[in-house]
């Protein structure tokens, strides 16, 4: 068993620097495409994995600049103790402070005691890989890991290797299931030599034709190859070597041949039980080839709802079905920073973990917009809907995802939390309930952006005063529709201590009338649009198309939104 | 056979092991029968006590891997080289420069570092537990030392308080009041292998029983031996003559070899009386003074390098007339001598017409084997000959150096015993013989007394003046 505690890469790939801490189970990698998740687990499976070589391009580095060198340094925790020993490894041990994150070059009493493994690649283009020790450096010392060290530590890639990991080969899973080793030497070679045996002379009837031109050949040119030439299997290609003994069904079908998802998922089984043995697993695009219900399977199989993590599990995911079914602290948002890349944990505060149930999409796009509740949504996708049958642009192409804060006491704890992650955030909220001053102060001067209606209006106070009285018409008649013409007039009345009615509105408007139908529209008996399909049909067939005769200050709003949306896009 | 204690059984234990009862077989019969993937630690005191128990492991055929060998400094040490921060030492110190200030810093830095706890798990790690020998010798801080580590490891400590003899590295810790507190008492052998081994087992009875009188300060009764022991009345006038007596006794089997016990304050007197006695041969300290003293002054371009010589082969063997020779080469030299030169005194001339090391050796070789001529001082003529034999590589490296090359490498391997063998119960200390005589038991505390009484399985030869030996 072994953990990485601290990883840190300079200049691979699209990383220029990157310093993490993962957590010892799941540490699921999500952010924007070349947010370079998957560098991260290349970079990890190079630096630990038992290679004898492995090549490198100018590709490989930072903006292909190969003067500054690759460097990957994993340190290991969770020892076995022939990691941990003195006499091998003394001079290496170093240790790892969990609750400060830092790696000090000796061991320390309440730190763990680790192993740093480097790989580094110059310009020569040549992997190097070294244990990282000060004190050895001073001396003048350096080793690395014995190959069979170095074999323990190595992470298994579920995925590619399929061939790989369902035979008998070096470092597959199935050795590091038991110790039980296929013997086969003897019975193979008596295999080769039954088969050159049956084969014999066979071929000489189909190839008799080349036989004797050769034969001629080297007649002419005097070459003694005696008579009688023959076509024979070459000893050479009857020989077997390592993972000659593969897993196979009960028909015969090696099982490699299964499809990508069912081998992933055993292969994921198959590590989980090899927990003991092996160390890291890395899965990229862990939804490949599977159903949601076996991205569940998967993601329990490798222990991601036990308490007591069985393995370290490094993981690339675009799905929100894996989001979903994971914890705040296993899920970690690659952000490049100005070429620092960063990987920040999403936590498990209470509004995180909510929004990771509700809205697990949300944290795979770049931009999120935060609405107060359902009807902000609705507007969202109203507008959305509309621009799509416009054929302009959709709001959901240009990254951006909504999450319902479900009332205005939780906009900003979410808000914030997406922010500190990184993400791109706008509030979408009612004025008719302020936010805390300071929560919404503090948000803006962390780059947030906030939209709202008009001083203490919520949002169908804003409909019933910014739209032309036609669109007004539509709204009244699609509440009519939606509840029925009673129940509509009920509400106006009861909103305007009984001056105002259903058919007064109908005749015509003015501001009070237009107040007085924002107030019945949210009226406590039953509103009218207060849900996310309601509104956005609402939005879709009425507020926006009639945007263009809308009031001045509803349009503003509205063209802020769609620039934050589509930021110059 | 099976030892009376399982080693093995205990997390944290003191065993009390008296002078052959078996304590080196015990711990054989222990890492014989670990199979643990991580070796066991065995930690003594000094080099010659790990050549020595690495020989015993190896008849015994104990496999390698299942131990560790060290002395208690020389791990020190290793701990100080691979964790240099937390021990927060001088680097300088594990130069040994200075060894009289490095050692005592050495352990002190290891001591800290083991007290804060921050190898512990490296060391659990690595050893499956800790074996320490011969712990009476422990000093204070030594004690200390294991006491950490045992933090970390199970630690048993093998000793016997009445053997604590030593204490070059400072006050040794008191058995019982600082060794069993911190390492419980997990028995005391009693059973006298060594004696009854070769058939004598009354004697060895007899020794147990006086080792108890030894510890209470007793006196002991040569008169209520068994006949093993004898006694060599001294009467005041023939003491020399009844010592060289004592010090020729034949063992009673063939191949048998004496350990004779002289006064340790007196070296010179030890190589005196082991050239008087037939085939007598001194133990030699592991500073090997004389050997390094005639490294730093051999200069071959000295116009008295022969002189230099000449002497040495005195001081190390016998019958030589270092003076004679030297004044017969002067005479020589000068073509004033009546009589031709012998062979010796012809290698001699030669030498110093051509000073070389080779030359050196071969008159060193040449005075060896003049008749009556004997070396009392093996290992410092071996010793002069490997430092000749270095000096004549090619990497041209001075006597000196190659003197203390000689010395650091005899330090780690095992004293080969002579037949007969003069020297200090400090230095006699660990070895055992069929005789053992005791020249002068009047100057000898408790400790050096028993010490002294058992290196000998067959026979014990006291010379004294009262047959009631009181101890000093």
């Amino acid at each position: 068993m072994a953990r990485i505690r601290h990883i840190e890469i300079k200049n691979f790939r699209c990383i220029q620097q990157l310093a993490w801490v993962p957590s010892a189970g799941i540490n699921c990698l999500i952010g924007p495409g070349d947010a370079g998740k998957s560098s991260i687990l290349d970079a990890i499976d190079f630096c630990l994995g038992a290679r004898r070589s492995l090549t490198f391009t100018d590709a490989d580095f930072y903006r292909l600049n190969v003067t500054n060198p690759i460097v990957i340094t994993a340190t290991v925790g969770e020892l076995d103790d022939d990691l941990k020993s003195m006499e091998t490894y003394g001079t290496y041990l170093r240790s790892f402070n969990a609750a400060t994150g830092v790696v000090e070059d000796e061991p320390e009493a309440q730190a763990e005691t680790v192993l740093s493994v480097r790989l580094s690649v110059g310009s020569d283009l040549d992997p190097v890989w070294t244990l990282v020790s000060d004190r050895a450096e001073t001396a003048g010392q350096s080793r690395f890991l014995t190959w069979a060290d170095r074999a323990q530590l190595a992470p298994n890639r579920v995925g590619g290797l399929a061939d790989h990991n369902l035979a008998w080969r070096r470092g597959s899973v199935l050795n590091r299931l038991s110790d039980e080793r296929p013997e086969m030497a003897a019975a193979l070679a008596d295999a080769a030599r039954n088969a050159r045996a049956t084969f014999g002379d066979l071929a000489d009837a189909q190839l008799g034709g080349t036989l004797r031109i050769v034969e001629a050949t080297a007649q002419s040119l005097g070459i003694i190859i005696g008579e009688g030439l023959k076509a024979m299997l070459d000893t050479h290609s009857v020989s077997f070597s390592g993972g000659t003994i593969a897993l196979h069904g009960a028909d015969g079908v090696p099982l490699r041949a299964l499809g990508i998802g069912s081998t992933r998922l055993l292969l994921a089984g198959l590590q989980r039980q090899a927990a003991q043995k092996a160390t890291v697993v890395l899965i990229d695009e862990l939804e490949h080839g599977l159903e949601p219900h076996r991205i569940l399977r998967l993601l329990t199989s490798i222990g991601a709802k036990d308490a007591a993590p069985p393995l370290q599990a490094f993981i690339t995911s675009h799905s929100p079905v894996a989001i979903r079914e994971l914890r705040g602290d296993q899920l970690f948002v690659v952000r490049n920073i100005g070429g620092r890349h960063e990987a920040r944990t999403v936590g498990t505060a209470d509004d995180v973990q909510g929004t990771i149930r509700l809205y697990p999409e949300a944290f795979l796009a770049p931009s999120i917009v935060v609405c107060e509740g359902a009807s902000e949504v609705g507007l969202l996708r109203g507008m959305d809907l509309y621009r799509s049958a416009l054929g302009e642009q959709s709001i959901t192409a240009a990254g951006i995802a909504w999450v319902d804060a479900k009332g205005i006491a939780q906009v900003y704890g979410r808000a914030s939390a997406f922010q500190r992650l990184g993400y791109r955030v706008a509030v979408l909220r009612d004025d008719d309930v302020q936010p805390e001053a300071a929560e919404e102060a503090a948000f803006l001067a962390n780059g947030g952006a906030v939209f709202k209606w008009r001083d203490g209006c919520a949002l169908e106070d804003e409909m019933f005063r910014c739209l032309s009285d036609a669109a007004v018409g539509s709204l009244l008649e699609r509440a009519v529709e939606l509840l029925d013409a009673d129940l509509v007039d009920d509400h106006i009345r009861s909103a305007s201590n009984g001056q105002h009615t259903f058919a007064a509105c109908r005749v015509g408007l003015s501001l009070q009338t237009r107040e007085t139908l924002g107030k019945a529209a949210r009226s406590k008996k039953g509103s009218w649009f207060k849900s996310v399909t309601r509104m956005e049909e609402a939005a879709r067939d009425i507020v926006f198309p009639n945007l263009a005769t809308a009031d001045e200050i509803f349009r503003n709003t509205i063209s802020d939104i769609k620039q934050w949306i589509f930021r110059g896009a | 056979m099976e030892p009376e204690i399982d080693l093995l059984a205990f997390d944290q234990g003191t065993i009390t092991a008296p002078a052959g009862c078996g304590k080196t077989h015990l711990i054989a019969h222990a890492l014989s029968r670990h199979a643990g993937r991580k070796p066991v630690l065995v930690l003594t005191h000094t080099n010659a006590g790990v050549a020595a128990l690495r020989g015993r492991l190896e008849r015994a055929q104990v496999a390698t891997s299942a131990y560790r060998l060290a002395t208690i400094d020389g791990w020190a040490m290793r701990l100080l080289t691979l964790f240099p921060r937390r021990s927060g030492h001088d680097p300088e110190i594990l130069t040994l420069s200075q060894a009289r200030q490095h050692y005592p810093a050495i352990r002190i830095a290891a001591r800290g570092l083991l007290m804060t706890g921050h190898i512990n798990d490296v060391l659990a790690a690595t050893y499956d537990r800790l074996i320490v020998d011969e712990y009476q010798d422990c000093s204070v801080v030594q004690h200390e030392i294991v006491a950490n580590a045992s933090a970390a490891l199970r630690t048993c400590v093998l000793g016997d308080p009445l053997q604590a003899i030593f204490n070059f590295a400072g006050p040794t810790a008191d058995w019982e009041a600082q060794v069993k507190p911190q390492f419980p008492d997990a028995g005391e052998l009693a059973t006298p292998w060594r004696w009854i081994n070769v058939g004598e087992e009354a004697f060895g009875r007899w020794l147990l029983e006086m080792r108890h009188l030894l510890q209470a300060r007793g006196a002991v009764d040569l008169r209520t031996a068994p006949a093993n022991v004898s006694w060599v009345q001294l009467d005041g006038v023939n003491d020399h003559r009844l010592r060289l007596g004592a010090g020729s006794t034949r063992p009673s089997v063939a191949d048998g070899r004496v350990l004779i016990m002289a006064d340790s304050t007196n070296p010179d007197a030890q190589r005196n009386f082991a050239g008087q006695i037939p085939g007598g041969v001194v133990v030699e300290n592991v500073d090997m003074r004389d050997l390094v003293a005639f490294g730093e002054n051999f200069d071959l371009a000295s116009p008295t390098i022969v002189e230099h010589v000449i002497s040495f082969a005195g001081s190390v063997m016998t019958n030589v007339g270092a003076a004679a020779m030297i004044q017969r080469l002067v005479t020589l030299r000068s073509g004033r001598a009546r009589i031709a030169p012998t062979g010796a005194e012809e290698v001699a001339l030669r030498f110093a017409e051509a000073p070389s090391y080779a030359a050196a050796a071969d008159l060193l070789s040449v005075i060896n084997s003049q008749g009556g001529v004997r070396a009392h001082r093996p290992a410092i003529l071996r010793g002069a000959y490997d430092m000749l034999k270095a000096c004549r590589g090619r990497d041209g490296v001075t006597p000196a150096d190659a003197a203390t090359a000689v010395r650091e490498r005899s330090r780690l391997v095992g004293r080969p015993l002579a037949t007969r063998t003069v020297g200090s119960t400090l230095l006699l200390k660990g070895l055992e013989a069929d005789v053992a005589v005791i020249l002068n038991p009047s100057v000898m505390d408790h400790r050096h007394l028993y010490v002294a009484m058992t290196r000998g399985a067959r026979q014990l030869i006291v010379c004294s003046s009262t047959p009631i030996i009181t101890p000093a």
